[in-house]
């Protein structure tokens, strides 16, 4: 599987939408969690600005979020821009809208009518119309640089024969029937954008802030948006500003919050988490599943021993997970059992946790006739404890009687050639939360190089069937593709790490504006 | 030889050491693991689509044909177009080079009379005990790493007693002038590296100007001290360590990358190093060939300086 950093699930245009799934819910306090941001007549606090740090880009950034793939890209972005809507498996409709009042679709599933709430104005005042949501939705799939899932929609609808009947009311043909066009389009990151826009800090926005200053690599001001109307809270956005700043590292994010010169600091790796997790000044914050990272190491089917089955499951019963757990994660992590996407619904947890078995590894090895076969397992430090992880996986390697050595590259050169990569006879690698089932159609099934010689059509059938179906018939038909992958894949994915953020006490409502394991603003209150 | 003709050719030796450094940054990037194709188009992306990104950044044409269309850019002033946000690498670079040029001048401003008056203590008094006191110092203080004496001056400035800030976040819509405190710790960084350096440098101009027989008869005259220093040796090490010192200048601006990544200061050696994650070559290309323009410049201002001090410098014997 590939590198799925953000950027790349970006420009692997699946964010899938077909997964429903619990967003606010998923947030867990590691420390004392959020506060109350209620104050004593039960409204929440008004006023106040947060300073926030994230992984951003260089001086080449720009205001322009459809081709820009970092968390600050995402998190400015759903700040300046309002949004179609979001996922919310509790809403009737699997969605929260947000600009739309409702998504209509017709008996054939050939046509999407969108309609707009009323009264919705850009910062300058001027309305937010039905063009405004076609131009967001149709311009990026018409600019070559757009990341890809800025371009999905136009693989469902047909934009060339869109229709604005007034300023409320788009109609989107369908280019085939298709039945979760509401989910498709309420992702969260289906933002307005004024019609024509060139991103300038100039242009007038739809979100719940409005930009004040911009200095590209360095960070961004800004300020409450009063034209915007929350489709929920009558008060809200509550901060009268916010301020992100762009911290590539870290430790500099986590050094930034506890000089206090950040009150909130986002994807901090597990040593900089645990170190502020025993410092009482902050509140800890880590995501869970559905909301983790896969640690996971893949065996190249080109290589003769892991043709063999039984070599394939002596590398997982290889893998002492509970340990990678305790001494990278100090406990705040995931034991995997070599599925992807737990926590996701499409996900299998009905299969029996893999056991740590050195010993029936070594038989398996020994029947293989592959006892002290040599094998490097190549890593790199692309995400917070990848290299801790392989360390102590080769260790458990060695352990069965395997020559295992570790290769570390330098950060960014693992996946730098990717075709390098997949000739690798062990390549570890990470994911980000996708769910099972598309994760598997996107980056595994279908001969995908990043499945490193994985080529079952009969699991990549059983995939198709559990996704273009429903009931018990999906259900069965993904269970079996994720059996056969846990039988025979060549995955080990031993641990999920979660997104950890810290902030400062006296923050409240960030949680219940997440999207992914980015944090919203627009609840945010402090108190 | 005059001013004329000196001039002349050092300004013509730095024309074609340019030109062959830009080669040096093109084929070194060229040679750098992956290219952008795989930055670009993703790890996921199919051949057909690695094809048409490949074309779209003109990377389907020869080595050869890419380099003499980047280097006149360059000549025009023109470095090409970053692949992240496709703004105009010359426009990153004219954001981000006053930031660093300002840590450098400032680390150069602390360093330069720190370094000149401990190399005269240690030259002038050569093999005696402030000399060792000083060079075993400067010797300690140079074998250390830059982000390994950062770490230490954070932890100790910053982390432990709070004086400093940790990271040096800029107001955003304004310079680091507006405030100063974030510069402190990155220019002392910077500062004690090149008063490490330094320091050896002028100390050995000085110690073979001191045991020279002029000073040795201003000696004999009853003249020591820092009057003997000052008077005799100083004037005599000025060139030399003059030309010295412009090549420590060059290092504070290289060495940027290192402080500025460690205290998130956004310089031209930030911006370096996240344009090489993100497999940036155009910017990789531009930063390196400004870096490398900028450290020539030095090393020309520096022999400028030194004929300056000593006329006969520069002169056929």
């Amino acid at each position: 599987m590939e590198p799925l950093a953000r950027r790349t699930l970006l420009r692997s245009g699946l964010l899938v939408a077909a997964t429903a799934v619990a967003g606010p819910a998923l947030l867990t306090g590691c420390g004392s969690g959020e506060e109350s941001p209620a104050r004593s007549d039960g409204k929440p606090r008004r006023g106040g600005t947060l300073r926030a740090a994230f992984t951003g880009a260089g001086a080449g950034e720009t205001l322009n979020h459809f081709v820009g793939g970092t968390a600050l890209d995402m998190v400015r972005a759903r700040a300046l821009h309002a949004t179609l809507g979001d996922l919310d498996p509790s809403a009737p409709d699997g969605v929260r809208y947000g600009v739309l009042e409702t998504i209509e679709v017709n008996g054939e599933l050939s046509a999407y009518t969108l309609r707009l709430r009323r009264g919705l104005t850009f910062s300058d005042g001027s309305a937010l119309t039905a063009r405004d949501v076609l131009w967001s939705l149709r311009s990026p799939a018409e600019d070559p640089a757009s990341l890809p899932v800025y371009k999905n929609p136009a693989a469902t609808f047909d934009f060339a024969g869109a229709r604005v009947e007034n300023d409320h009311t788009l109609v989107l043909p369908t280019l085939a029937p298709v039945a979760d066009g509401r989910l498709l389009l309420c992702q969260g990151n289906y933002l307005v954008v004024k019609e024509n826009s060139d991103f300038s800090p100039e242009v007038a926005t739809s979100g719940p802030f409005r930009l004040e200053e911009f200095v590209p690599g360095e960070g961004c001001a800004l300020v409450r948006n009063e034209e915007f109307t929350h489709p929920e809270l009558s008060d809200a956005p509550y901060l009268d500003g916010l301020e992100l700043r762009s911290l590539p590292d870290s430790e500099a994010r986590a050094a930034a919050l506890t000089g206090g010169q950040v009150d909130f600091a986002h994807d901090l790796s597990p040593v900089t988490a645990r170190t502020l997790g025993e410092d009482e000044r902050f509140t800890l914050t880590s995501t869970s599943p559905p909301y983790v990272s896969g640690l996971f190491f893949r065996m190249n089917l080109a290589h003769e021993p892991f043709r063999d089955n039984r070599v394939r499951t002596a590398f997982k019963l290889a893998a002492d997970r509970e340990a990678m757990v305790e001494s990278v994660f100090f406990g705040d992590a995931t034991v995997g059992n070599d599925l992807l996407s737990p926590g996701f619904p499409d996900y299998a947890d009905e299969i029996e946790q893999r056991p740590f078995d050195p010993d029936r590894a070594r038989r398996l090895l020994r029947e293989a006739g592959a006892e002290g076969m040599r094998v490097t397992l190549t890593t790199g430090p692309e995400t917070p404890g990848m290299v801790e992880v392989a360390t102590l996986y080769v260790e458990n390697l060695v352990a069965v009687g395997v020559d295992a050595t570790l290769e570390e590259l330098p950060a960014g050169q693992l996946f730098a050639d990717y075709p390098a990569y997949t000739r690798l006879p062990l390549a570890a690698s990470f994911s980000v939360p996708t769910p099972a089932l598309p994760l598997y159609q996107m980056s595994y099934g279908g001969q995908n190089p990043a499945a490193l010689g994985w080529d079952r059509p009969d699991v990549d059938e059983l995939v198709a069937t559990a996704r273009g179906t429903s009931g018990e018939e999906s259900a069965r038909a993904g269970l079996a593709a994720q059996r056969a992958l846990w039988e025979e894949g060549n995955t080990i994915a031993p641990v999920f790490k979660p997104f950890t953020t810290a902030h400062v006490p006296g923050i409240s409502g960030v949680a219940e504006d997440l999207f992914e394991q980015f944090p919203g603003f627009s609840r945010a209150t402090l108190s | 030889m005059t001013w004329g003709p000196f001039l002349l050719r050092r300004v013509v030796a730095f024309v074609p050491s340019l030109a062959a450094l830009s080669v040096l940054v093109f084929g070194a990037t060229e040679l750098l693991p992956g290219d952008a194709v795989s930055a670009v188009a993703g790890p996921s992306a199919t051949e057909a689509e690695r094809a048409a990104v490949r074309e779209r950044l003109g990377l389907d044409r020869d080595p050869v044909t890419r380099y003499l269309e980047w280097a006149g850019g360059a000549l025009r002033g023109d470095l090409g177009t970053g692949y992240t946000g496709g703004r105009s690498v010359t426009e990153l670079i004219a954001d981000r080079l006053p930031n660093s040029l300002l840590l450098a001048g400032l680390a150069l401003a602390v360093a330069l009379p720190a370094s000149v008056a401990l190399g005269l203590l240690a030259g002038a008094r050569a093999g005696r005990r402030a000399d060792r006191a000083v060079s075993t110092g400067v010797l300690l203080v140079a074998g250390l790493p830059e982000f390994v004496l950062a770490a230490l001056l954070l932890w100790l400035l910053a982390a432990r007693t709070g004086l400093l800030p940790q990271v040096s976040l800029v107001p955003l819509g304004g310079t680091p002038l507006d405030a100063p405190e974030i510069l402190v710790l990155p220019v002392l960084t910077l500062a004690v590296s090149g008063v490490a350096v330094g320091t050896r440098l002028v100390r050995s101009a000085s110690a073979e100007v001191a045991a020279s027989p002029w000073v040795e008869a201003a000696r004999l005259r009853g003249i020591t001290g820092p009057r003997l220093a000052a008077r005799h040796v100083l004037p005599g090490a000025l060139a030399p360590a003059a030309q010295a010192l412009g090549l420590m200048t060059g290092a504070l601006v290289g060495g940027a990358v290192v402080v500025e990544t460690v205290f998130g200061y956004p310089g031209i050696g930030l911006e370096l190093q996240q344009a090489v994650a993100h497999r940036d070559i155009p910017l990789v290309q531009g930063i390196a060939l400004v870096l490398c323009a900028v450290t020539l410049a030095t090393v020309l201002l520096a022999d400028v300086a030194a004929r300056a001090l000593d006329p006969r410098r520069g002169s056929p014997r």
